[in-house]
């Protein structure tokens, strides 16, 4: 194909996807307030590693914030209340606006799957269902924390994961599924809309 | 020397790298200084100053997970020549031998014990509840913190609310046994509402001030959250 023949072809706008502006911010603020807790929960990890204790295995430094214990924690307790309060806003939002019932997952999706053909609408529901399933994992993340901060306070907090033990593995294990989460959520998102939807989210 | 501090002097380490050349801990400490006045208020709300936290079964206790941790040295003292002096903000400044803080109303109570470091332990503490030091020693109008002096030359303070706490001890037992040396004994801090770094062993001298000073405890000097608060 020449050049000249492209020319000619009309001109058809592709419809580009669109994000509501106060989606975009939470997401903005998610992104960087939960890489924040990652990497230095990640250093308080370290200090002593919840698989093994002191001869357990130590996060490679690359991945850690705050350069010792003291540090980790400054970073985790600044970005806790954004990461919090911005996950509230949000959930307000999507209540408010319902947006709830029409942007997360459905049983339309779950029937996509079952009986649907259209391998992209079948990508569309599973993108649905991996950003929706964040959800909960996020707010376990903070109630666990909550209660590792203030075990004294929130004593049911811990009492209710059967102890101190098995609280610090399930506020552990939200890292993993975050990070699981994050690449299976680009790449559905790529797979679904391609880099425009990625960047629609973003810019 | 530490391997945390190792990490610390050297500013090897960290995500820092990726965020900017300006030093990890410069930035944590930015951090941390914005953030902490409202953390420390936010803690002081939850903070219940006369109910005691929910104690735990002796048969939970787990004498296994208290690590040992010290700054530097496990220092001797002779009991018999112990004495605990209390000064500072007071109307009757004291000393005490260890038979007369032996007297003094007693406490037990099994509770966990959590580490900054993140790992925890359920442990028995028994001893005389501070306050009851306090009282003896008639904290003047004003009297808002309390110092502590170590024998180990390790040094905290504590806000006057969290000492007045029914389940701050200076303990002088644990598990049911007399306190030992590497715990702490002869008399130690013990509570639940404060991270372990908070509560001193090897106590020697309880300071009452009006004023938080500039030195304000061995490893909140360098970095570390000061109230502290569980």
């Amino acid at each position: 194909m020449t050049s000249d023949s492209v020319e000619r072809q009309p001109v058809r706008l592709p419809k580009l996807p669109k994000q509501a502006i106060l989606a975009k911010t939470f997401h903005w603020i998610n992104v960087v307030s939960v890489f924040i807790m990652l990497t230095s929960g990640l250093q308080i990890y370290n200090a002593n590693p919840v698989f093994g204790g002191r001869q357990g295995m130590h996060i490679f430094p690359l991945f850690t914030l705050g350069g010792w214990l003291a540090g980790g924690r400054d970073w985790h307790f600044a970005a806790m209340t954004l990461f919090a309060l911005n996950l509230l806003w949000y959930g307000l939002y999507i209540l408010v606006t319902r947006r709830w019932k029409h942007r997360f997952v459905g049983g339309n999706d779950v029937k996509a799957l079952q009986v649907g053909r259209n391998e992209k609408r079948k990508a569309y529901a599973w993108h649905r269902i991996v950003y929706t399933a964040i959800v909960p994992i996020l707010l376990l993340a903070i109630f666990t924390g909550i209660g590792m901060y203030k075990p004294a306070q929130f004593y049911w907090i811990v009492d209710a994961f059967g102890g101190w033990e098995a609280l610090r593995i399930v506020h552990f294990m939200t890292v993993p599924a975050i990070i699981g989460f994050a690449i299976a959520h680009s790449l559905l998102a790529l797979k679904v809309g391609g880099t425009q939807l990625i960047e629609s989210m973003f810019w | 020397m530490l391997r945390r501090q190792f990490l610390h002097l050297t500013g090897l380490s960290s995500t820092g790298l990726l965020l900017s050349g300006c030093g990890a801990s410069y930035l944590a400490d930015v951090a941390g200084t914005l953030t902490e006045p409202f953390n420390q208020k936010i803690e002081e709300l939850l903070l219940k100053p006369q109910t005691p936290v929910p104690e735990l079964p002796i048969s939970q206790i787990e004498p296994e997970q208290l690590l040992i941790n010290t700054f530097g040295f496990t220092p001797k003292i002779d009991p018999a020549k112990y004495r605990l002096t209390i000064d500072g903000e007071v109307n009757h400044p004291l000393q005490l031998s260890l038979d007369e803080i032996y007297k003094l109303p007693f406490r037990s109570m099994v509770i966990r014990h959590v580490c900054v470091e993140g790992w925890a332990a359920i442990v028995q503490w028994g001893g005389v509840p501070l306050r009851e030091l306090i009282q003896l020693a008639q904290p003047k109008d004003g009297a808002k913190y309390v110092y502590f002096q170590s024998a180990d030359r390790y040094y905290e303070s504590w806000d006057m609310t969290s000492c007045l706490h029914p389940q701050t001890l200076m303990a002088y037992q644990k598990n049911g046994e007399p306190l030992p040396i590497d715990n702490g004994a002869p008399l130690r801090l013990a509570a639940p509402i404060k991270l372990g770094y908070k509560q001193s062993k090897w106590v020697t001298r309880i300071t009452v001030k009006s004023q938080l000073l500039r030195n304000q405890g061995y490893w909140e000097d360098q970095g570390y959250e000061w109230f502290a608060g569980l």
